[in-house]
């Protein structure tokens, strides 16, 4: 009878391999040809030679991609302290009794992270314009501070502020929501009674977000800040809308140096080369970040029972020879 | 069981040939609406403009349907890909000409059917270059002067010397407009949609005349003392948007260079032959006065670097900037723009790039020429029939009947040298016809030559010159490693 009702291994194999077979061909397929591409001087169409690892050598002393690199890092800290940093404040406040209509909030801080960051580039750019922009309309028409629109400062590219940091405040914006959700989640999964005796002990909300909340998510923590990283070590689309990269080179980072190397300059090869550096150097960024954090985010009390715990598996190995040993005797 | 496991295999297979459907049905679906729109345009121009636009068309469209009538064999479609947007064509000449033979051409072969893919010039650039790379070009399509070289030594498209040379229509072709597409002596594609100046000064006389300057000024240390003037009246000088990068290039260096190295040196870069260099005296010259007149005065607009030229056209348009530099597609936006203020239309003047200082060359100069043309695929040559059909296609889009809807229209020179009637053009566009053709000496556009990865150089560094970030000597060595890259590909 219940042989009837569960199907065929193989049924379900076809069903699950399909979306194996798009991860193969979206993922992989892709991956393996862009390192192979990276060894070869491909200019498009359909000559190409390979040219062993020159596209590597050429990368290394490529003094723009090492700079977008930099571009990318920055980024990288911007949004670990702005999106996760503010995100964890706003759901602190969010979480307090005093706030009203937390739905709402909850719902208006995740929207901009609808929305494609294309966009979000285009109305940043925007605001940010001099002659016309939100910000410049502000200081000049309400705060007085320059007179005229002319010389109110250039925001995108002029010398108000580093450029990364003014690239860097709309993908802030974007994401808060996105990781306040998250850590809303695992906010609320920690029990209400562990807060409430805390309450009772007399730590403030501060101390509370601190020694109670911090602790208790820091796993989900550390999703964050991963996905953030993975996220801006391939930032492109809002920069791209924003400046190009420009002006000069100032803010290229590495998806879009790789882009303009492959699309506008037309060396395929050489931007393949570039995509690779850019998966090598992100799982590396990963990584260390991941190395960093496991060793930043336990204390000593986990250490200590780290240590306790294997002394334990060391003990429980040699009795277990120990027996094994007395058992062949 | 067995009608069960049929079923399964049946419902994956078909959720997966879905997914394939929906990746290449996009494309005809969104070819289709376009090539609508284009006959719809044209059949629009055509009402609000019945009497020009039907003389030419139909004089020139008798002798290409009947060679057609009785020469094409061909029955079926050709894939054609270019970048007149039925936006793009209002208020731009060579674009709006450029879909009308289109729209000409397809009701004179009702047996053959034009599968139109008309992209923005920015995404035009990036699409057809990724389909260049996976060797899927289109039979018909727009190619960009600097990409020429590359695809020719590829294989990607079809040697046109001969049909070119063969052509009715031949006599009356202008052979220099050629020299972009040109790799080692053979021709690649017939010059196309946008020609004209690249590099143009539209200034508002009536301002300049308050400044103290009947006509606008020859030296650009005039310009500077006028620029006082303005400053004071808390207006820009002259507006220009280099925040795509290629505009300095383009509409500024590409003309103002000359002044400086003189016409022979780029023939030289061009030829390859080693007899100039970036680095020469003459280009670091142009590059250090550039970045003097765009970092150190109070000339152009503080935000050129991050505005485009659409952007600060408008600063012109909207009377706070005295002049704007841009190519001609800007000037007829502006005169389209401006058409109904007989006021402001009636001061708006057009000058030459002026002299810069200690200028070695210094000529009434702008740079003309076609940026793109009308290339076939290599490919399309196994069909004989098929290949006419092209050929047909492309002589008639880059022929006489262009050259005369855009001339009679606009103004606009095409790649046949075609005499027209001119007593239908608005003075402005007379005022362009006579600055573009006749009075000013033309000189090539660079960035129609060479590769992209030259241009991808310059092009950045110069908003590194223009903000003060790098000097112009090392960006002209930067350049000529580039160029020597490209020379030893």
């Amino acid at each position: 009878m219940l042989n009837t009702i569960k199907p065929k291994g193989r049924v379900i194999f076809a069903y699950l391999f399909i979306p194996v077979a798009l991860f193969i061909f979206t993922v992989f397929v892709p991956l393996i040809a862009a390192l192979y591409y990276g060894f070869t001087d491909w200019k498009g169409g359909p000559v190409k030679h390979f040219n062993g690892i020159d596209n590597y050598i050429q990368l290394f002393k490529d003094e723009v991609f090492w700079h977008s690199f930099g571009n990318n890092l920055y980024l990288v800290v911007a949004c670990i302290i702005g999106q996760i940093g503010i995100a964890f404040i706003l759901v602190m406040l969010v979480n307090s009794k005093l706030t009203k209509l937390q739905g709402i909030h909850r719902t208006f801080g995740f929207f901009p992270s609808t929305i494609s960051a294309l966009c979000v580039g285009f109305v940043w750019k925007m605001i940010y314009d001099q002659r016309t922009g939100l910000i410049n309309w502000f200081l000049v028409d309400v705060l007085h501070k320059y007179k005229g629109m002319k010389n109110a400062p250039i925001w995108l590219g002029g010398e108000a502020a580093p450029i990364m940091l003014i690239l860097s405040l709309p993908l802030i914006w974007q994401y808060i929501g996105y990781y306040m959700v998250i850590i809303l989640s695992a906010v609320s999964s920690i029990d209400t009674g562990v807060l409430e005796s805390a309450e009772i002990d007399g730590a403030n909300g501060f101390q509370r977000a601190l020694y109670i909340v911090f602790p208790l998510i820091k796993n989900t923590l550390f999703v964050c800040v991963t996905l953030c990283i993975a996220g801006n070590m391939k930032a492109f689309d809002s920069i791209y809308a924003m400046t190009e990269g420009g002006p000069g080179t100032s803010s290229m980072v590495m998806a879009l140096y790789g882009y303009n190397q492959s699309f506008k300059s037309s060396n395929l090869g050489y931007g393949s080369t570039i995509s690779v550096g850019i998966f090598v150097l992100s799982l590396a960024v990963i990584g260390g970040s991941q190395y960093l954090l496991n060793n930043f985010m336990t204390d000593d009390y986990d250490r200590e029972e780290k240590r306790r715990q294997r002394i334990k598996d060391r003990e429980a190995r040699l009795a277990m020879k120990k027996r094994m040993k007395g058992g062949m005797s | 069981m067995k009608f069960r496991k049929l079923l399964a295999v049946c419902l994956s297979l078909a959720m997966a040939l879905q997914l394939a459907a929906c990746g290449s049905s996009a494309a005809p679906s969104t070819a289709a609406p376009e090539s609508e729109s284009a006959e719809t345009a044209a059949a629009e121009t055509a009402e609000a403009d019945a009497e020009p636009e039907t003389v030419p068309a139909d004089e020139v469209e008798a002798p290409a349907a009947e060679s057609s009538a009785s020469d094409l064999a061909y029955k079926g479609e050709i894939n054609f890909m270019h970048y007149s947007t039925s936006e793009e064509a209002e208020g731009n000449g060579s674009s709006d000409g450029f879909r009308s033979c289109i729209a000409a051409w397809e009701e004179a072969h009702p047996d053959i059917t034009l599968n139109q893919d008309v992209l923005a010039n920015a995404d035009y650039k990036t699409q057809i270059a990724t389909k260049a790379a996976a060797d899927d070009l289109p039979d018909v399509f727009l190619l960009q002067g600097m990409n020429t070289a590359n695809w020719a030594k590829q294989g990607l498209i079809l040697d046109l010397t001969d049909i070119i040379a063969s052509s009715p229509d031949a006599s009356g072709y202008n052979m220099d407009l050629l020299v972009p597409f040109t790799s080692e002596g053979k021709y690649y594609a017939m010059p196309a949609v946008s020609g004209g100046t690249c590099t143009v000064v539209i200034y508002d006389a009536a301002m300049w005349k308050e400044a103290g300057f009947d006509s606008f000024p020859t030296t650009w240390a005039d310009v500077e003392k006028a620029s006082e003037y303005f400053n004071e009246q808390g207006i820009d000088t002259i507006a220009f948007g280099n925040g795509g990068q290629w505009q300095m290039n383009s509409c500024f260096l590409s003309c103002f260079g000359y002044q400086y190295t003189g016409t022979e040196w780029f023939d030289h870069i061009i030829a390859g032959d080693g007899k100039a260099s970036f680095e020469d005296e003459g280009f670091v010259k142009a590059l250090e006065q550039t970045k003097q007149l765009f970092a150190d005065t109070k000339i152009f607009n503080s935000d050129f670097n991050s505005v485009t030229n659409e952007d600060a056209r408008e600063y012109f348009i909207a009377g706070d900037a005295a002049a704007f530099i841009g190519g001609n597609w800007d000037y007829s936006y502006i005169a389209e723009t401006l058409k109904d203020d007989a006021e402001k239309i009636g001061n708006m003047k057009i000058a030459v790039l002026p002299e810069g200082s200690e200028a070695t060359n210094y000529e009434n100069m702008q740079n003309n020429g076609f940026g793109y043309g009308l290339a076939i695929n290599a490919k399309v040559a196994d069909d004989k029939d098929k290949l006419d059909a092209c050929i047909d296609l492309i002589e008639y889009l880059a022929g006489p009947s262009f050259a005369e809807y855009v001339g009679s229209k606009y103004g606009l020179g095409g790649f046949y040298k075609a005499d027209f009637d001119t007593s239908g053009l608005n003075s402005w566009d007379v005022d362009l016809y006579n600055y573009s053709y006749v009075d000013n000496k033309a000189v090539a556009i660079y960035d129609s030559f060479l590769g992209g990865d030259v241009w991808n150089t310059l092009n950045p560094g110069l908003q590194d010159l223009t903000s003060g970030k790098t000097d112009a000597a090392s960006l002209a060595a930067d350049t000529q490693k580039a160029y020597e890259a490209f020379l030893a590909q």
